[in-house]
């Protein structure tokens, strides 16, 4: 059996061997100095071992990858001149209850559709109808990584909650962002707002290679707002809106708003 | 041919790795915008409480041990 150690796993495995061999020596020669020495390389070649990184790979290659994907839904959405509102569904809208899709109206100021209405095409990747399209958002699959992360779904979640532990997941569990801020303005009168502000996002230079004044970035946002927006959606219930996207000149910055809308 | 190494040496041992370790996890952490490093930091900080548990039981031992002994 040929076992292959990486350039990385070398000074860990190398420490380890020489901490064991002065560990042995030290009991033979009885020697204090020499115990001190073969414990601390021991232990460190043994945490050198344990701490080496998961699995990474580089961000050009990841935007390289990511940003032609963005481009395409944004030319699609474009081509099929659907120009109304962009919302997102919470999962009452849908069979399958952990399912959150983009609904895009044709006209402006249109009502939303029926959980009924919208069940038809639920299955279907981009269902078009005269009055509107369903979509599957940017941000699925990392709202889904947040999940995982949390440990549950954000359906079991309140707005609460979600302020206190999506920060957690950005900035320690998943090292999405350097910063995050969630602030909930609740106007008696109108809707609830939620003001999120992104420092350092590790999307920054994707989402601005695709900041052509479009729809994506703006309503549908980036893979990140979009991902908040799920995750909003599906704590409280009620479909949720990108009123505004601002991105800062250097792209350290993004600051989304969202809208809770009252059914 | 014995271990050369008595309790109490093994409890400062503990002790020093412990504030090593506890001072790297803090300042390495995500909440001072360190993204950039590639080591997985909840595994270091899981050792760091790990080894100042493991002094905090010998500091335990030492204090039953003075109550204890007539």
């Amino acid at each position: 059996m040929r076992i292959e150690v990486g350039f990385a796993q070398a000074p860990g495995i190398i420490m380890l061997i020489l901490g064991t061999i002065a560990l042995v020596a030290s009991t033979i020669s009885t020697s204090t100095i020499l115990a001190f020495i073969g414990l601390g390389l021991a232990f460190w070649g043994a945490i050198l071992l344990y701490i080496r990184p998961e699995e990474y790979t580089k961000k050009v290659l990841l935007e390289a990858t990511l940003s032609p994907s963005l481009t395409t839904l944004n030319q699609m959405i474009q081509e099929f001149a659907y120009k109304g509102d962009v919302t997102y569904l919470p999962p009452k809208y849908f069979a399958d209850p952990e399912t959150t899709k983009i609904y895009i109206s044709k006209h402006k100021d249109t009502s939303l559709p029926t959980p009924e209405q919208v069940q038809k095409y639920e299955n279907q990747p981009v269902a078009r109808t005269p009055r509107g399209m369903l979509l599957t958002p940017p941000g699925i699959q990392l709202s889904k990584l947040l999940e995982k992360s949390l440990g549950t779904s954000f359906i079991r979640t309140d707005l609460k909650n979600l302020q206190q532990n999506l920060p957690k997941l950005f900035i320690e569990n998943l090292e999405i962002a350097e910063n995050l801020e969630i602030r909930a303005e609740d106007d008696m009168t109108k809707s609830t707002t939620i003001h999120a502000k992104i420092t350092k996002p590790f999307y920054a230079d994707t989402f601005k290679e695709a900041e052509e004044p479009s729809q994506l970035t703006g309503s549908i946002g980036g893979p990140i707002c979009s991902a908040i927006a799920i995750a909003i959606t599906k704590a409280t219930g009620k479909p949720v809106r990108i009123t505004d996207t601002k991105s800062s000149e250097d792209g350290n910055t993004i600051e989304a708003s969202y809208e809770i809308i009252e059914e | 041919m014995s271990f050369p190494l008595t309790f109490w040496d093994i409890s400062l041992w503990l002790a020093i790795t412990a504030i090593v370790l506890l001072i790297t996890s803090e300042l390495i952490s995500p909440y001072y915008g360190k993204t950039n490093l590639l080591i997985n930091k909840k595994r270091l900080r899981n050792v760091a409480l790990t080894v100042s548990t493991l002094f905090l039981i010998t500091v335990a031992i030492r204090i039953a041990t003075i109550i204890i002994s007539p």
